[in-house]
C-alpha cells in the first residue's frame, strides 16, 4: 500500500505523468488491473483527447467501478487531471450531436462546457502558461507562494461546478476557469502539474505526500 | 491572462546542438542538448523547441532518444519536429515526450496531412514551422526543405492557411536573420500577429533584451531564441526579469523553491 498508480485507459501519452511520479521519488505503475490499483496508496487518472472516447474506455475496462471503490469508498488519495478531472462531471458537451451530451463519472456537480471567452482575441484552445489564483487553501498547493502559481494548461472545454465549495483555484482566459477542485481525498486540476515546471512538481509531490 | 513565452530553440544535427548563421553559414557546435536542456530548466524557461535540422531515419531514432531523456527530468512542454511526414512519425514524437510537433516542409507538399494530423492529435498538437525570406523589400516568400527550397508562397498567407487547416499555433522564422542577433523582423511580426488567430512565435535575429521587447510588443506570443542564449551572457534569467520590470506579462519568476 504504498506505490502510485497510473491509471491507463488507452490514452496516448502517460510518459510525463510517470516521469514526474518518479521524479518525486516515487516508483508508480500505470495500470487499469483492479489488484494493481487495490494496492496503491494514491491513484492518478491522467487525460489526454476526447471525452467521449475516454469514457467508453474507462467503462470497457470496468476503471468507473474500480475507481469508485478504491476512491469513492475506501478514500484514497486521488488526483486528476486535465480530462482526468473534466471526467468527474455530470456531462460534457464535448463533440456532443444533435444535443446529446456525454456522461461523465458524475462524482462533482458539475458540467464541462466549451470555453466561451468574452474577447474575440482570446484564442481556443487555451494554451500557455497562467496563473491560478486561490478560492481557499489546499494541501497540494502547500508552500507554493500565490506569485508562483502559474500552471501550464491546454484545453477548449473547462468545468463549471454549481457548489463552489468544491472549487480551489480559478485561472482567468476571457471567463473564470476552473482550474482546481477539490472535496475529501479528491483533487484535480485542468492544467498539467507535469508540465508546469517546479511549481507543478511541487505541486505533484505535496498530493503524492497527502493523506487527506 | 496567458504568459508571453521564452522559448530556446534547439537545433540538431545527428543528435548534437549546432548553431548556424542564415541557416548554412558559420556552423559552431552548440554542446549537448539533453544538458543544455537541464540548464535551461533550472533557469525557468517556458518551453522547448527542439527541431532536427538534417532528418534522416537514423537521427529520428536520436531525436526520440534525446526527447525521452529530457522528458525524464524536464517537465514543461516541448516541441519538437524535423523532417515529419506522416502520422506515426507525430505518434512517434508525442510518445516520446513532445508535446506539439512541428511540421514545416509536408505541410507544403500536402496540406491535407496537417489538417489529417491535426484531426487525429488534436489542434493543439499540431505547430507549423514556416520559414522565409525576404526576396525583395517588399515580398516575402516561403522556403522548406531546411531552407533549401523556395516555394510561391507569401508566408502570412501560407500561415492563415495552416490556421484554416487546424494548426494549433504557428513558428515564423527569418532566414534572413537567423543567427544574425540583428534583432526580429518586425514589420512581418505585426503583420501576421494582427491576422492570425492562433498563437505566434517568432524566430530569428534576437541578440538583446531589447529585441524580444520588440517582437513581444509587435504581437508576437512567444519569443524563440537560440544564440543569445547560447553564446551572449543574456541567461533566460535574466532576460525574463528584465521583460517582467518592463511591465511585460511573463512569469514572474521561474522556480517555487527560490
Amino acid at each position: 500500500m504504498s506505490g502510485v498508480a497510473i491509471v491507463d485507459y488507452g490514452i496516448n501519452n502517460v510518459r510525463s505523468v510517470k516521469n514526474a511520479v518518479e521524479y518525486c521519488g516515487f516508483d508508480p505503475v500505470v495500470t487499469h488491473d483492479a489488484d494493481a490499483i487495490a494496492d496503491a496508496s494514491h491513484v492518478i487518472l491522467p487525460g489526454v483527447g476526447a471525452f467521449g472516447d475516454a469514457m467508453i474506455n474507462i467503462r470497457a475496462r470496468g476503471i468507473d467501478e474500480i475507481l469508485e471503490r478504491q476512491v469513492r469508498e475506501k478514500g484514497k488519495p486521488f488526483l486528476a487531471v486535465c480530462l482526468g478531472m473534466q471526467l468527474l462531471a455530470k456531462t460534457s458537451e464535448e463533440h456532443a450531436d444533435d444535443g446529446v451530451v456525454h456522461r461523465g463519472l458524475g462524482w462533482f456537480d458539475a458540467d464541462v462546457l466549451r470555453l466561451m471567452p468574452n474577447d474575440p482575441a482570446l484564442k481556443i484552445p487555451h494554451m500557455g502558461w497562467n496563473m491560478v489564483a486561490k478560492e481557499r487553501n489546499h494541501p497540494i498547493l502547500a508552500n507554493i507562494r500565490e506569485s508562483n502559481l502559474a500552471f501550464y494548461f491546454v484545453h477548449s472545454f473547462a468545468m463549471r461546478c454549481r457548489d463552489h465549495g468544491d472549487v480551489v483555484g480559478f485561472a482567468q482566459y476571457g471567463q473564470p476557469v476552473t482550474a482546481i477542485i477539490s472535496r475529501d481525498n479528491i483533487a484535480a486540476t485542468q492544467f498539467h502539474p507535469e508540465k508546469s515546471q517546479d511549481t507543478g512538481i511541487e505541486l505533484m509531490s505535496n498530493f503524492l505526500r497527502w493523506n487527506p | 491572462m496567458l504568459k508571453k513565452r521564452l522559448i530556446p530553440k534547439f537545433l540538431l544535427r545527428d543528435g548534437r546542438l549546432v548553431k548556424y548563421v542564415r541557416f548554412f553559414e558559420n556552423e559552431r557546435a552548440a554542446g549537448n542538448p539533453v544538458t543544455t536542456a537541464k540548464v535551461y530548466n533550472d533557469y525557468g524557461v517556458d518551453e522547448l523547441i527542439v527541431l532536427d535540422i538534417v532528418p534522416s531515419e537514423a537521427s529520428r531514432g536520436r531525436v526520440v532518444d534525446i526527447i525521452e531523456r529530457m522528458s525524464e527530468e524536464i517537465f514543461m512542454p516541448f516541441t519538437v519536429g524535423g523532417g515529419v511526414k506522416t502520422l506515426d512519425d507525430v505518434n512517434m514524437l508525442l510518445r516520446a515526450g513532445a508535446d506539439k510537433v512541428s511540421v514545416n516542409s509536408e505541410a507544403v507538399r500536402r496540406p491535407e496531412f496537417l489538417r489529417e494530423a491535426a484531426r487525429t492529435f488534436g489542434d493543439q498538437c499540431m505547430t507549423v514551422s514556416i520559414d522565409y525570406k525576404r526576396i525583395s523589400p517588399n515580398h516575402a516568400s516561403v522556403f522548406i526543405d531546411g531552407g533549401r527550397e523556395h516555394v510561391a508562397l507569401d508566408p502570412i498567407e501560407w500561415a492563415q492557411r495552416c490556421e484554416d487547416l487546424h494548426c494549433g499555433e504557428v513558428l515564423l522564422g527569418s532566414i534572413d536573420r537567423d543567427g544574425t542577433m540583428s534583432g526580429y523582423d518586425l514589420e512581418l511580426i505585426h503583420r501576421a500577429a494582427s491576422v492570425l488567430s492562433v498563437p505566434l512565435i517568432v524566430s530569428g535575429g534576437c541578440g538583446s533584451l531589447q529585441h524580444a521587447i520588440d517582437a513581444l510588443e509587435a504581437g508576437a506570443s512567444a519569443v524563440a531564441i537560440s544564440s543569445m542564449f547560447l553564446f551572449t551572457d543574456h541567461s533566460p534569467i535574466k532576460l525574463r526579469s528584465h521583460l517582467f520590470s518592463r511591465g511585460l506579462d511573463v512569469r514572474a519568476s521561474f522556480s517555487s523553491r527560490n
